[in-house]
Order: structure tokens, then C-alpha cells, then sequence
């Protein structure tokens, strides 16, 4: 399987207190891969690191087959980038913008562009300091999609647009960076779980949504023993006790029997729920 | 590429231009306002001379606002923006900084244009007297060299953190170094004369 990004041995410090340890993550080639983590995980500084806005202090990193830091341009003249923070010239008119961001880009495509205009009905004449946050935006994605990218990496990009525009928009993406997770759960098929400044897991989507569960048991045993799966949680009620686990697979009920319990129900978690439970997991150990 | 970088200097620093441009033009005529008659005696010709180079504080002066404003506004943008812009567009940096430093260098031509032209009618409208001669190119070409040195000094500053123009500036040892000879700042100090000996 070929990557259209792969990092290796990534290291990076910023300040006295957050750092990036030893970060390996590839995007396999042609798939929606999601970033997941909470505020201050290093997805952002990942992002950046990996477009050559910021340098590493070891490890290698290759986009698109080329080397960052030393082919950056070319890399960049093949990616979209919306970043999470509005980054573009306030005093410039809508169509300024336009016109200078397009004559960096040699695949830069007006038609498409005008389409996207007309698409998230644009001013052309208003100034971006006017924008409001979901003009803002849209009139990022548009940059970023126009130039006819082969990979696009938003950090964040549907925080303020409306819900019509958020779900067009979000049918181009390759690259998808957020804490929003019920979008991610819609639109990705890879994700990754940063958490710290490291990469906890990184597995197709499906494997995600589908490894953790919560069962409920009834007359369990005091101690678990030797599991099948990963017990994250136990929670006792009513007689019955939820387990939280991760690893889940059909098969593994007959291990109930085994211990003389009984599994009542398997319950499937959403991406939420089951990014909430695997965070616990990689926390606990440490805390 | 470089026209556009051209056209949002000029959108953010125009207003600089025009009334650099303006000043520029006026401060040579004002200067000679005093001039009279070619038959003058040898105090009323100090005199003359003495009103001249009360003026010619100005034109350093004026060479270094402009030169300083629009080393600020060529990274203002993108300093408010940190940069992330600037270094996510797909050019290298150099590049990059080399052709806003350029639209930078381009737009201090006006005002250059605008002093050989002031200075050439001034040059033109006033009675000069007897002893005395004119030097419109000359200081025409000293303000041009003059922003152009000061440009390039406030643009490299100003390309930096606000942490790395303090240390440059604070450090006595490279302020005397940048004004005295060889230092490219020398081109302040001397005469800044449109009428002299």
C-alpha cells in the first residue's frame, strides 16, 4: 500500500511542555483519514510539521512521495491547506484574495472556483475583514479546493459553516483534522487517536467503531482473568454489570461461558463514545 | 506572482506613498522660499545657506519614514496572520521574501521621482545668487539612495521577531558601526544641501 504521507520517528518540542515523541502515521494513499485527540494532543503541530511550517528536531517526513523540508514547495503546490486559524490577508477584497492565491498554484482552477462561488454564495467585492466566520470558511475551502489539490488536509475547516455547506464541502476531503468526531465518523475511513503529543491508535475506521463495545453480564466474575478482549471499564447496576471493552470480536462470548457468566447484550459505542473510552485506556497507566 | 505581491503592497501601504510622494515633491520648493536675488551680500548669501540646511534635516527624515513605513507594511499582513500564509503558499521562502522586498523597492519610487522633480523646479523658480549653485540630482539621488538603505535595513529588522529587532537595535556597538563610514547608514549624515558652494 502506497502512503500519501508517512511519518517516521518524529520528534518535536515546543516550550517547556509539549512535545511530540517518536510520532509514526501513514495515510494510506486515496483515503479520508481522520485525526482525532483532544485540545493540545499535537494534532495541529503534526499538521504544521508536516507541511514545513514547522521543523522537527529528528525523524523524516514524506508527502506525496517527496521529502519535507526539501522539496516543501513542490509538496505545497500539490496541497490544499486550510488551516484552523483564518490566515489570509484581512484587507483584500474576496476577488483580491482570489487572484493572488491563484497565481501561486499552477493547477489552480478558475472554472471549478466559480462554481464554488456561486455555490457558497460569495461577495466578491467584500473585504475578508468583513467576513463573518462562516464566510471565512467557505472562502478557505474554496482557496484550498480550486488549486485542484491531490491531498487536502483541513485542520478543523467546518467549525462555523452551515449545515448544507459543511456536508457539500465535506465530500472532497482526503485529509480531515478535528475533534468533531460525529463528522469524522461520517466521512473518514482511516483514523488516527493523538493524545499528548503521541499517536495512540491508528486503524481503519470500521476496526475503530467496531472494537469497542460495551456488554452487559450478568452474575460476572469478581476478577476477569484472562481475557479475550481488553476490559476498559466495569460498571455495576442492578444485578448486571457493563463492560466496556475493546478488541470485541463475536467469537469471544463463549469466553462468558467459560467463567460461568452469562452475556446479556452487545452494545455498540459511536465514535464518540468509543474515542472517550480508548483516551481512558492510554490515561490510566499514567495518572 | 510579482505583480500581485506588487498589487497588495500598494493596497496596504498606498496611502504612505501618496503623502510620502506629496512631501517629497514640496519639501524642495518650500526650501527655497527664501531665496531673493542673485545680487546678494556675502551674509544675506550665508544667511540663504543657513535656511537651506534648516530644511535639509527633512529630507533624512522623510527618507526614513517612508522607508521605514513600508518595511512595516510589506510583513504587517503576514505578521498578523504568523506567517502561516506566507509559508503555506508553494514558493521558497527566499523567493518569496526576495519579491515582497522587491514590490517594497518598487513602490519608493514615486517619492524618489517626485524629489528630482520638486528639487528641478525649485532649482528652476528660485534666484540663486552669485557663488552659489544648485544640486537637484544630486540630492535627488542621495534620498533615493537613502530609502533604499533604510528599506532594506527596517525590512530585514522588520522581517523578524519583535525580540530579534530590540537585541538590533539596542546593541550601541551596531548603531555606530550602521552610521559611521562604511556603515550603510553614512548616507544620513552630511550635507543634504539643494543649494550649496
Amino acid at each position: 500500500m502506497s502512503h500519501a504521507i508517512d511519518i517516521r520517528d518524529l520528534q518535536y518540542r515546543a516550550g517547556k511542555t509539549f512535545e511530540i515523541r517518536d510520532l509514526a502515521l501513514r495515510v494510506p494513499t486515496g483515503s479520508l483519514y481522520g485525526f482525532l485527540g483532544p485540545n493540545g494532543s499535537g494534532k495541529t503541530t503534526t499538521v504544521r510539521l508536516m507541511l514545513g511550517l514547522l521543523r522537527p528536531l529528528s525523524g523524516s517526513i514524506t508527502v506525496l512521495g517527496a521529502q519535507v523540508p526539501r522539496d516543501i514547495p513542490r509538496i505545497l503546490a500539490r496541497t490544499g491547506y486550510v488551516p484552523e486559524q483564518p490566515h489570509l490577508y484581512q484587507s483584500l477584497t474576496i476577488d483580491e484574495a482570489l487572484r493572488f492565491h491563484s497565481v501561486f498554484y499552477p493547477t489552480w482552477d478558475w472554472g471549478w472556483a466559480n462554481e464554488l462561488f456561486g455555490h457558497f454564495g460569495l461577495e466578491r467585492d467584500r473585504r475578508l475583514s468583513q467576513l463573518s466566520k462562516g464566510e471565512m470558511g467557505k472562502l478557505e475551502m474554496l482557496l484550498a479546493l480550486a488549486q485542484r489539490p491531490e491531498l487536502l488536509v483541513l485542520d478543523e475547516p467546518t467549525d462555523g459553516l452551515d449545515p448544507v455547506v459543511r456536508r457539500d464541502v465535506l465530500g472532497a476531503l482526503l485529509e480531515y483534522v478535528s475533534h468533531l468526531v460525529h463528522e469524522l465518523e461520517r466521512i473518514c475511513d482511516w483514523v488516527g487517536v493523538m493524545d499528548r503529543g503521541r499517536l495512540v491508535a491508528e486503524l481503519p475506521m470500521q476496526s475503530f467503531k467496531n472494537g469497542i463495545k460495551r456488554l452487559r453480564v450478568a452474575n460476572p466474575p469478581a476478577l476477569p482473568g484472562d481475557t479475550p478482549f481488553v476490559v476498559l471499564a466495569r460498571e455495576v447496576n442492578n444485578g448486571t454489570e457493563t463492560w466496556t471493552v475493546r478488541g470485541w470480536q463475536p467469537p469471544m462470548s463463549q469466553y462468558f461461558d467459560g467463567v460461568g457468566a452469562s452475556l446479556r447484550e452487545v452494545i455498540d459505542l459511536d465514535l464518540e463514545e468509543g474515542f472517550v473510552e480508548l483516551l481512558r485506556t492510554f490515561r490510566v497507566p499514567r495518572e | 506572482m510579482f505583480r500581485m505581491i506588487l498589487f497588495t503592497q500598494w493596497k496596504w501601504s498606498r496611502l504612505a506613498v501618496l503623502l510620502g510622494t506629496l512631501a517629497a515633491f514640496l519639501l524642495p520648493i518650500l526650501s527655497v522660499q527664501h531665496a531673493g536675488s542673485r545680487e546678494v551680500t556675502p551674509w544675506e548669501a550665508r544667511m540663504l545657506l543657513t535656511s537651506i540646511q534648516s530644511w535639509s534635516v527633512l529630507y533624512p527624515t522623510l527618507a526614513t519614514a517612508i522607508a521605514l513605513t513600508l518595511a512595516l507594511m510589506a510583513w504587517s499582513a503576514d505578521h498578523r496572520g504568523r506567517h502561516v500564509y506566507a509559508l503555506s503558499l508553494p514558493v521558497p521562502r527566499w523567493h518569496y521574501a526576495l519579491q515582497r522586498f522587491g514590490a517594497g523597492a518598487v513602490l519608493l519610487i514615486p517619492p524618489a521621482i517626485a524629489l528630482l522633480i520638486g528639487a528641478l523646479v525649485a532649482a528652476a523658480l528660485a534666484t540663486i545668487p552669485h557663488g552659489l549653485q544648485t544640486y537637484p540630482v544630486a540630492l535627488a539621488a542621495r534620498f533615493a539612495l537613502a530609502m533604499a538603505v533604510a528599506y532594506a535595513v527596517f525590512f530585514a529588522i522588520s522581517a523578524g521577531t519583535t525580540r530579534t529587532a530590540g537585541y538590533v537595535l539596542s546593541i550601541p556597538f551596531i548603531g555606530d558601526r550602521l552610521l559611521l563610514w562604511p556603515g550603510p547608514l553614512e548616507i544620513f549624515s552630511g550635507r543634504w544641501m539643494l543649494i550649496d558652494v
